[in-house]
């Protein structure tokens, strides 16, 4: 067939001219073109979360997404989360709060924290397990993860009212 | 990788229509591509041409005209979720595009293309169908509607021509003093059982009840007979009968044993989700409870 | 999964027997069975079964064998295969009992086990459950069909 499609995504801040196939899946281009390999490819089905990655802000699964659906988009994936060596405030509360274990889901579990506090800046903890129920652990039994969210929601919260910028 | 496919980029359903019919079996239309991938990834389906109709403005918007709700074909379940109009008037479908699958497929997953795969285990066929909802079909010579009530032919089956395009899903307005009400059980992925009602009544006086059962049948479907033994009694008199209906609706819902439970445990789940639902709906009609969507509340 | 039907016909049990061993005959019975061959008289043969649900498009080479034919009350075959998309194996197990209810007439009782494993069987199971019962219906009918032509 040899259709080919020409597009432009800006990954993690930085725009990428790929030419790719139409088949080609987002996780195929994320781990195999670009080399990120934070995004993991676990259930392949997208009922696992282990695959999150946002696509202009909103969580997707990029094993179950065309990767052309990327074009003229913007395309965040873990490695985009920290600047340099600071850590996103959710990654920290993740850390301290013991929100990880093994830490395969962990990379899901943060960028979907990222888009749920962005859209619900003050999540109730229900709110919080209502957003995040596609996104599954095997080693912490979730209370932690609520935690880090809850703490990463305060933290983002302080951060604006005191006008600072958001790490 | 997925099987090799070209991909077809139409801007109106015109041109959408005439690919379908150029290309029949060989192509499929695609959206949100949530179940289609799914099949094609695991080599269910195999097409050589991907027809993507996210670019047809037509197919999208959501908007209420005449205390109906015109929803665009391509509309994301997230969108009706946060939809403050669906929300408003529409709160049932709202909390039920709220919990399907979980928030990356709803993020991408489109109300028609749910509808059109007819993937029996699936929520909102049975919800729509208490509102008597219906959708517009169109392809190149024309376009009519169709009751969703006739849409569902059978498991993965839709009453659509080779080269014809749902455009859009119509939900009229409940009728005055009714709630609608959907729950849903399962422990898999997608749910077990499905019951959808919509009360008439006011206080003391059940006027009309509309009964849905989905997820079990290999099509949501209308359980007319529950209906009428639910319909135009007074509330104790409907309690005393929700028992003989719940029985009714499990036997009406046509469940087979299979990976999701027995055909008798699947009876027996309709006939509790019907009680229910249908306490549910009838507080919520008489104006005690209103729906948590309509407070804005999110939920667990 | 378990399907279970049975059939009345008109005509002798002998002859339900006999028809049973027309293998062009009875494989039409089938739905969506095709390119039957012999390999073993009576005992081993080949066939295709093809189906569609939706979309879903299926195609099993069946490999099928005659595990016990008691004359002329009781037949047991397996069919078994995979299928080439999804490699998904297929089983069938039939058993076939011919009960004499008078001396022209004969009700045959159908019982089949059906198995599917692999992808198909556990993303498709409730679809293959009433597909299942609704081909063993039809094949039932189709039976009572041929065999009601034999009387003259």
């Amino acid at each position: 067939m040899g259709q080919v499609l020409s597009i432009r995504v800006i990954v993690n801040g930085h725009a990428h001219d790929v030419l790719i196939e139409p088949y080609l899946t987002l996780i195929e281009l994320i781990r195999d073109r670009f080399g990120l390999t934070g995004t993991k490819k676990s259930c392949d089905m997208q009922v696992c979360g282990a695959c999150t990655v946002l696509l202009n802000g909103r969580p997707v699964s990029a094993c179950t997404m065309l990767a052309f659906e990327a074009r003229n988009a913007s395309l965040l994936t873990i490695e985009g989360m920290a600047q340099g060596e600071t850590l996103h405030p959710i990654q920290e509360a993740f850390i301290e709060h013991g929100g990880l274990q093994c830490g395969f889901c962990t990379p899901g579990m943060i960028l979907a924290a990222k888009a749920l506090l962005e859209e619900n800046p003050a999540p109730t903890e229900a709110e919080v397990k209502h957003y995040m129920r596609g996104n599954l652990c095997r080693c912490t039994g979730y209370k932690r993860i609520l935690e880090s969210i809850m703490v990463a929601a305060r933290r983002l919260a302080q951060t604006h009212n005191h006008g600072a910028p958001e790490a | 990788m997925l099987p090799p496919f070209a991909l077809e980029e139409p801007t109106s359903v015109h041109e959408a229509s005439a690919l379908l019919a150029r290309y029949g079996e060989t192509a499929r239309l695609y959206a949100g591509g949530t179940e289609l991938l799914l099949a094609m990834k695991e080599g269910l389906l195999r097409y050589e041409r991907l027809i993507n109709i996210k670019l047809i403005p037509e197919l999208a918007g959501l908007a209420l005209a005449d205390g109906a709700l015109h929803v665009g074909a391509t509309t994301t379940h997230r969108g009706l979720e946060r939809s403050a109009v669906v929300r408003a008037h529409f709160p049932a479908l709202a909390e039920m595009a709220a919990h399907v699958a979980n928030v990356r497929v709803r993020e991408v997953g489109t109300l028609g293309g749910n509808l059109c795969f007819a993937e029996p285990h699936a929520d909102p066929g049975t919800l729509l169908l208490v509102h008597d909802a219906s959708v517009a079909l169109a392809q190149q010579g024309g376009a009519r509607t169709l009751a969703l009530a006739q849409f569902f032919v059978g498991p993965f089956e839709v009453a659509l021509a080779d080269d014809e395009i749902l455009t859009a899903i119509q939900v009229p307005a409940l009728p005055a003093h009714t709630a609608a009400v959907y729950v849903k059980y399962g422990l898999l992925e997608r749910p077990s059982v499905g019951v959808a009602v919509a009360v008439t009544a006011l206080p003391n006086q059940v006027q009309a009840v509309r009964v849905a059962v989905g997820c079990v049948s290999p099509t949501p479907r209308r359980l007319w007979d529950v209906e009428g033994l639910l319909s135009s009694k007074e509330v104790p008199a409907v309690r005393a009968t929700l028992d003989t209906a719940g029985a009714l609706a499990g036997s009406a819902a046509d469940a087979v044993t299979d990976l999701h439970g027995s055909a008798e445990y699947k009876a027996y789940l309709v006939g509790v989700l019907l009680r229910r639902a249908f306490e549910q709906a009838y507080q919520q009609a008489i104006g005690e409870t209103p729906s948590d969507a309509a407070r804005g509340r999110g939920t667990a | 999964m378990r399907c279970e039907t049975q059939v009345t016909v008109q005509v002798p049990r002998q002859s339900v027997w006999d028809f049973l061993w027309d293998v062009p005959r009875l494989t039409a019975c089938v739905p969506g069975c095709e390119e039957v061959q012999e390999i073993v008289p009576n005992t081993r043969y080949q066939a295709v079964v093809r189906d569609k649900v939706g979309p879903f498009t299926l195609r099993v080479p069946l490999a099928v064998e005659v595990l016990e034919a008691t004359a002329p009350v009781r037949l047991r075959a397996r069919a078994q295969g995979r299928d080439a998309a999804v490699q998904s194996l297929v089983k069938v197990e039939l058993t076939l009992v011919l009960v004499e209810t008078s001396a022209q007439t004969t009700t045959l009782q159908v019982g089949a086990d059906v198995t599917v494993l692999g992808k198909l069987g556990t993303l498709g199971h409730g679809v293959i459950v009433r597909r299942g019962e609704a081909i063993v219906t039809q094949f039932a009918s189709a039976l009572q069909a041929a065999l009601g032509q034999e009387v003259t």
